[in-house]
């Protein structure tokens, strides 16, 4: 048994994770059997990685860490719901803490089989209480799940969608209580306009603002440009130079004087000149 | 909860349809409480779960169409008339000057499917969208 437990690094192995799982119960819940045998155990279980990873740690933390993929794996069941799967895993390692302070060694089934009801209990808890975006009244809640199921029944019955004065005779209600359930439906999802999208088709990480589209500024900028072309074409080489240096390179006034070989206040004049030209023309085309 | 209170069974009595009227201030925030009111009359007469549906999108999109011209601080006027195998619908603001009738638009080929009968009426100083729609048990 003890060369087995390391053998093959891929999957860890049940046998390993129940043996582990028995190890730190032990050392949980009976710290004296565990002091008495605890040199047979780390001798038998020195060649397992995990068990050197896992020992150092407290035994409650060591076996939240050694089950905590059964939690991952029952989150992933309930995946594609509408909420996300680190906020299912969130909750299902409460499930899972539960379970380990609550398990009963003495019992002798596994762990496994104790924690994953739990688990799923605490997600499908979870679904109930808090999947809901804008809190709705138990009554509510419950009328909305009455009305989904009398819906899918009554359409494949009647062959098409029914009515509420139907719906409301099928679950013994007023057809008010059915208008109040659907307005109540609309609540179990808010959509925020920063949420991310992710049914991740390629627009994985997008918020729907992202998605919204605006006019893109430069866009306006394009027919001025366009129209500035034969404009700036026109005009003589000096001017155009300093429109250049002024406007393209960025430079400040007095290095443009610098470069030209001109005072500053010229440069000023030029400028102001140029520029009151480009807009009349432009006014005027 | 279990007893079924008694509704109107028709909208229509012998003075002619009955209307019902809205008025809300021209902003987004309001169009869901015109899309409520949209379904619950829908749901008194006789309208299918899918019907609903349909029309609450219809709403919405006639509901944008129309706040997208009004003038600002304008209100929004609806106006439901109720039949006996379905409803016109009109919803309507203050525009000054507002732009033609736009048939081309993703928002207007929506509701042209899901009415029965849709039209804009731009004219300077109005601007209103007008829808009908059926049960579709009457088909």
């Amino acid at each position: 048994m003890t060369t087995d437990l390391s053998r093959g690094g891929g999957r860890p192995s049940v046998e390993e994770t129940r043996r582990l799982s028995a190890v730190f119960f032990l050392q949980l819940r009976d710290p004296d059997a565990w002091a008495e045998q605890r040199g047979a155990i780390e001798d038998e279980l020195a060649a397992s990685d995990r068990f050197q990873n896992l020992s150092s740690k407290e035994p409650r933390d060591a076996l939240l860490l050694l089950h905590h993929p059964l939690v991952e794996h029952c989150a992933r069941r309930f995946r594609n719901r509408g909420e996300p799967y680190e906020d299912l895993v969130q909750v299902g390692t409460i499930g899972l803490i539960k379970s380990v302070d609550r398990f009963d060694t003495e019992r002798g089934v596994e762990f496994s089989t104790y924690a994953t009801p739990t688990i799923i209990g605490e997600i499908k808890r979870y679904f109930r209480d808090k999947g809901w975006a804008i809190r709705v009244p138990r009554r509510l809640q419950e009328l909305r799940m009455q009305i989904s199921a009398s819906t899918a029944e009554l359409t494949q019955r009647l062959g098409r969608s029914p009515t509420a004065r139907e719906l409301a005779e099928a679950i013994g209600c007023s057809v008010e209580e059915i208008v109040e359930g659907l307005e109540s439906s609309n609540a179990y999802s808010t959509l925020s306009l920063d949420a991310t999208d992710d049914d991740s088709d390629g627009g994985a990480g997008q918020s729907m603002l992202d998605a919204i589209g605006i006019d893109d500024e430069s866009l306006e900028q394009v027919e001025i440009r366009e129209s500035v072309k034969p404009l700036l074409e026109q005009l003589p080489p000096r001017e155009k130079k300093i429109l250049l240096l002024r406007f393209f390179k960025n430079m400040t006034q007095s290095q443009i004087a610098e470069e030209i070989g001109v005072s500053q206040m010229h440069v000023s004049r030029l400028l102001a000149k140029t520029l009151e030209q480009l807009r009349q023309s432009l006014e005027e085309g | 909860m279990s007893e079924t209170s008694s509704l109107p069974t028709s909208g229509t009595t012998s003075s002619g349809p009955d209307t019902v009227g809205l008025r809300l201030p021209a902003d987004g925030a309001y169009v869901s409480v015109l899309r409520t009111l949209s379904a619950g009359l829908a749901a008194r007469l006789d309208f299918t779960m899918d019907d609903i549906e349909d029309l609450r999108i219809a709403v919405s999109e006639a509901a944008a169409m129309v706040l997208d011209e009004a003038d600002e601080g304008a209100d929004l006027d609806c106006e439901f008339e109720l039949g006996e195998t379905g409803m016109s619908l009109s919803i309507q603001a203050a525009a000054a000057a507002p732009s033609a009738p736009d048939y081309e638009n993703f928002g207007w080929q929506v509701l042209a499917t899901l009415t029965a009968d849709a039209v804009i009426d731009s004219s300077p100083g109005s601007y209103a969208v007008r829808l009908t729609v059926r049960t579709s048990l009457s088909s």
